[in-house]
């Protein structure tokens, strides 16, 4: 393994890409730190996979210059820059054996055939297949099939490791086997590794940060702490994990639903009077028979879904819906119809900026 | 992108434009050679020259005396051409429909052995299947012989069957005779044809999913009603259009016709080539001859394709 | 009961093709020169005729594979740049060159028998056996651009892209990932070709204007003075070739996605 050599950061400045009347990246900067794993998070059709085929050199940016080592390699085709990558159905060669796949990239580059066995089993035992160099690919499972994958796009120690939605075409468990197994790979090889996905807890399961799109925008960058607890706008806080979202009006030191006034920790900087959402995970708020000294709503039980350890408690409120999940109890029950108090403390609470109405 | 130079990529390409060049020559030329020697005039006792007249079409629409005599000789080998071809075209469609239907629904094992099976028989030379029908039909070996010696004509002669087959002229006052007759000849056509119906509604029958059928049994159809209200509208596009491919097909036959129709009842593909290659020898004439029989099949087709976009389209 | 009627059915399906085809190669087995069914004297003499001595037999069984085999080999090289580039641009005018292409197999062969002749004789090369090879190649080169072609579609783009991530530039994508991947279906497409050169009658009918004569139109031509037994050996002989080559492409290839079934949901 390279490991001890010096790779500088991945930079991407202003790269766009249009097919034909479609913007399918609008002018993305990014830099992907060295030997650190990045993901792109976003809903299908937001431009993450088309980002990472530039990455790749698979498709030609518009626009814009990608930058590696201070060179700029957007216009070198992807045989040219040899980011290893693992693909969505595996695209692992059928013709080809379990080794021979593996050990693909040495042999057109002419390595001869004992250094490319040897290398083969080396990639194989890492990711625990070392029995299986003869197997056809038919013959193995899909975990199998990815591990491979792997060790395929490993084999030419290349410089960025890109993975396009590697866990899609496994089942729910061993996706979540393959997430740690593939961080602590990663953390282990010290590879700058780029990682598509639209899966949220993958994201945050692997990442150490995560680039957040829609829409062919860059939304957020962040850790997944960052992401999850300070999201930038609206978007981000309903795309990762569950958030109260309610419309209000800002003032000088916090928000105002309806008649009443909260009290907001995190002001964000709204001068008074000015259109903002209220952002507050369902976990953060409080349920009550008595009524909260302060940033408190009366509201109604509409649904409730118990999932053991967690309960899930859906209101109606004077300012609209809100989820507040609390602890799972065998002896406490709360019913649909059931009124409480709702509050929302303080110091869980952010301002971002107004949704934006459609017809905008 | 790639990592040829300049000078490689345009021998390359012209190499590619000489092959292009090459295949469309060959394969679009003698269909335009043909055209243009319909239009050409026929030397008496020589070849024939280049020309630009109508008398070639004349000749075969109302014949050469018009206006003091019309010869619908022509139009009436077109008017065979176009009988057998369909009829026998209807038949092995009608007939190869349920037999494929069963078979896509055995194992996959069991529906390659099939294909096999018919592709041997769709391949085998034409000439060898007439060879087939021939013994089989022949008044001194074949079926005429089994009747005599079963004892079959006997029994049909005091019943008065035999002079009913005599009527559809299949027998002589002593025997049955299959041929020549044009039962032997659309018999011999559909079988023709049969193997190569199968192997065009195979794929779309094919993928006709299980679960569809299922649920129509469970709303209470039985498996023919099945097969006459779900199946047969789903793929009523390829029906009609295995109809109209083979019925194309067919309009060409040569060795059938020649073997087991009568003189009489011949066909376009026979007098095209005596005209071409027989002793007739009016290349000119063959030419508009084809001409017309590629006019019918492509307006069959035009009809056929208008026919079921209109279907469609109306659903 | 159903399922005994359409077994019934099946059974009487397969025994209508199959009877004729019985007929003739059993007419093989006759010992006198005329045919009968069934076969009188049984004896195996007409192979020996059809194969060695009768030289008319000999020499266009040599002719019939020489055109089956080389017009089966040009017709794959003639259609592998063109499915190639279909595959590859999937431009208007490639479709347009496919389409044309496979006109000669779609229209009546007589029509296309016919032109050729007017072609060939153009060129004075009627009656040559490198212009019925020719013609035959044209003729089926339909056969092999569309198992191409299928095979091309059934090829992941993705696996492509994942070569070019390893290094692999167009040539060497071509030559290490859909080559490899294609030779079943080139395979195909050849044997296809050649089954159907090897049957072929009325354009190669044409087109010989008796300079040569394959095996079909040998019998064709031996058809006014009747069939003999010798003729059944050379049905025979096809017959086996046929069942032969079909059986491989079955085997080694996937014969129900070749011919257009829906294969996705199997295997």
């Amino acid at each position: 393994m390279k490991g001890a050599e010096e790779v500088s950061d991945l930079i991407l400045e202003d790269v766009r890409k249009e097919f034909g009347s479609f913007v399918a990246v609008q002018g993305a900067n990014l830099t992907f730190e060295a030997g650190k794993l990045t993901a792109l998070l976003g809903p299908s059709g937001c431009g993450k996979t088309t980002l990472l085929r530039m990455i790749a050199g698979l498709e030609g940016p518009t626009k814009g210059r990608i930058l590696l080592n201070g060179q700029d390699i957007a216009p070198l085709p992807a045989e040219k820059r040899k980011f290893g990558m693992v693909f969505q159905s595996f695209a692992l060669f059928p013709h080809l054996n379990v080794a021979r796949n593996v050990s693909y990239s040495l042999r057109i580059a002419g390595v001869d055939a004992a250094t490319r066995r040897a290398r083969a089993q080396e990639l194989l035992d890492l990711v625990q297949l070392g029995d299986k160099g003869q197997n056809r690919v038919g013959e193995l499972s899909g975990g199998q099939r990815q591990r491979v994958a792997i060790a395929r796009a490993l084999a030419q120690e290349p410089e960025i490791f890109l993975l396009d939605e590697p866990m899609s075409a496994l089942d729910a468990k061993l996706r979540n086997d393959m997430q740690m197994e593939l961080r602590l790979l990663q953390q282990r090889l010290g590879i700058t590794t780029i990682v598509v996905t639209h899966d949220q807890r993958e994201a945050m399961t692997m990442a150490d940060r995560i680039v957040v799109m829609s829409h062919g925008r860059v939304e957020q960058v962040g850790t997944p702490q960052e992401i999850y607890h300070r999201p930038a706008n609206a978007f981000v806080a309903s795309f990762i994990g569950n958030a109260n979202l309610l419309q209000g009006l800002s003032t000088e030191r916090g928000v105002r639903l309806g008649d009443t006034e909260f009290a907001v920790a995190d002001h964000g900087g709204f001068g008074a009077g000015r259109a903002v959402t209220l952002f507050c995970r369902p976990e953060a708020v409080r349920l009550s028979d008595s009524v909260p000294a302060a940033n408190g709503l009366p509201g109604t039980v509409t649904f409730v879904r118990d999932e053991g350890v967690a309960r899930e408690v859906h209101l109606d409120t004077p300012a609209g819906h809100v989820t507040a999940e609390i602890p799972g109890s065998f002896h406490e029950t709360v019913r649909i119809g059931d009124r409480v108090h709702v509050e929302f403390p303080a110091d869980t609470l952010h301002l971002l900026p107004a949704i934006e109405s459609k017809a905008a | 992108m790639t990592a040829s130079t300049l000078p490689q990529r345009s021998v390359l390409r012209g190499i590619g434009v000489l092959h292009v060049a090459a295949v469309l020559v060959l394969a679009v030329v003698p269909f335009l050679l043909v055209f243009a020697i319909s239009f050409g005039h026929k030397v008496e006792g020589a070849a024939w020259v280049w020309g630009f007249e109508l008398t070639n079409y004349r000749r075969f629409f109302v014949g050469t005396d018009y206006p003091d005599s019309v010869s619908l000789l022509y139009l009436k080998y077109l008017w065979y051409s176009v009988w057998y071809a369909l009829v026998a075209a209807i038949l092995a469609v009608a007939t190869a429909f349920p037999f494929v239907w069963l078979m896509t629904r055995g194992s996959r094992r069991a529906q390659t052995v099939w294909l096999v099976f018919f592709l041997c028989s769709l391949t085998f030379s034409e000439v060898f299947i007439v060879m087939g029908w021939d013994i089989l039909m022949s008044n001194r070996s074949g079926l005429p012989m089994v009747f005599q010696e079963t004892g079959l004509t006997d029994w049909l002669k005091e019943n008065g069957g035999l002079d009913l087959l005599r009527e559809w002229g299949l027998a002589t006052p002593r025997n049955v005779r299959f041929k020549p007759s044009e039962f032997a000849t659309i018999l011999t056509l559909t079988y023709l044809v049969w193997p190569y119906a199968v192997i065009l509604l195979y794929p779309p029958i094919s993928k006709i999913e299980r679960e569809v059928v299922e649920a129509a049994r469970t709303m209470g159809a039985s498996p023919f009603t099945v097969v006459r209200t779900v199946v047969m509208p789903m793929v009523r596009t390829p029906l009609v259009g295995a109809v109209l491919l083979l019925f194309v097909f067919l309009l060409g036959a040569y060795v059938t016709i020649a073997v087991f129709a009568d003189p009489s009842k011949h066909t376009l593909s026979i007098s095209v080539y005596e005209a071409v290659r027989g002793s007739t020898l009016n290349a000119p004439f063959g030419s508009a001859q084809a001409v017309v029989l590629l006019l019918t099949a492509a307006a069959v087709l035009v009809i056929g394709q208008r026919f079921l976009s209109a279907k469609t389209g109306g659903h | 009961m159903g399922k005994l009627l359409a077994r019934a059915f099946m059974g009487f399906a397969a025994l209508w093709i199959i009877f004729p085809i019985l007929v003739v190669c059993l007419a093989a087995l006759n010992g006198g020169r005329t045919m009968f069914f069934p076969p009188e004297d049984p004896t195996l003499a007409r192979f020996a005729e059809f194969f060695l001595i009768e030289e008319i037999w000999v020499r266009s069984l040599q002719t019939s594979f020489v055109v089956a085999f080389s017009s089966a080999a040009l017709a794959v090289l003639t259609a592998w740049p063109i499915a190639y580039a279909l595959w590859r641009r999937n431009s208007r005018a490639s479709k347009l060159v496919a389409g044309l292409a496979s006109m000669p197999f779609a229209l009546p062969p007589i029509v296309f028998g016919v032109g050729l002749v007017f072609f060939w004789g153009y060129l004075g090369a009627l009656g040559d056996l490198w212009s019925g090879i020719l013609s035959h190649t044209i003729l089926f080169l339909a056969l092999p651009l569309t198992t191409l072609s299928i095979g091309l579609q059934s090829i992941d783009r993705a696996h492509l892209d994942a070569a070019a991530t390893m290094g692999a530039s167009e040539t060497t994508a071509f030559r290490t990932i859909i080559l490899p991947q294609m030779m079943p279906f080139t395979a195909s497409g050849f044997f296809f070709a050649l089954v159907l050169s090897f049957n072929e009658f009325i354009v190669i009918f044409f087109v010989s204007a008796s300079g040569y004569s394959t095996v079909t139109v040998q019998i064709f031509n031996s058809l006014r003075n009747g069939f003999t037994p010798t003729m059944a050996v050379g049905a025979i002989t096809f017959l086996a070739i046929s069942a032969l080559v079909f059986s491989l492409i079955a085997r080694f290839g996937n014969l129900p996605q070749l011919l257009g079934a829906d294969t996705s949901k199997s295997s």
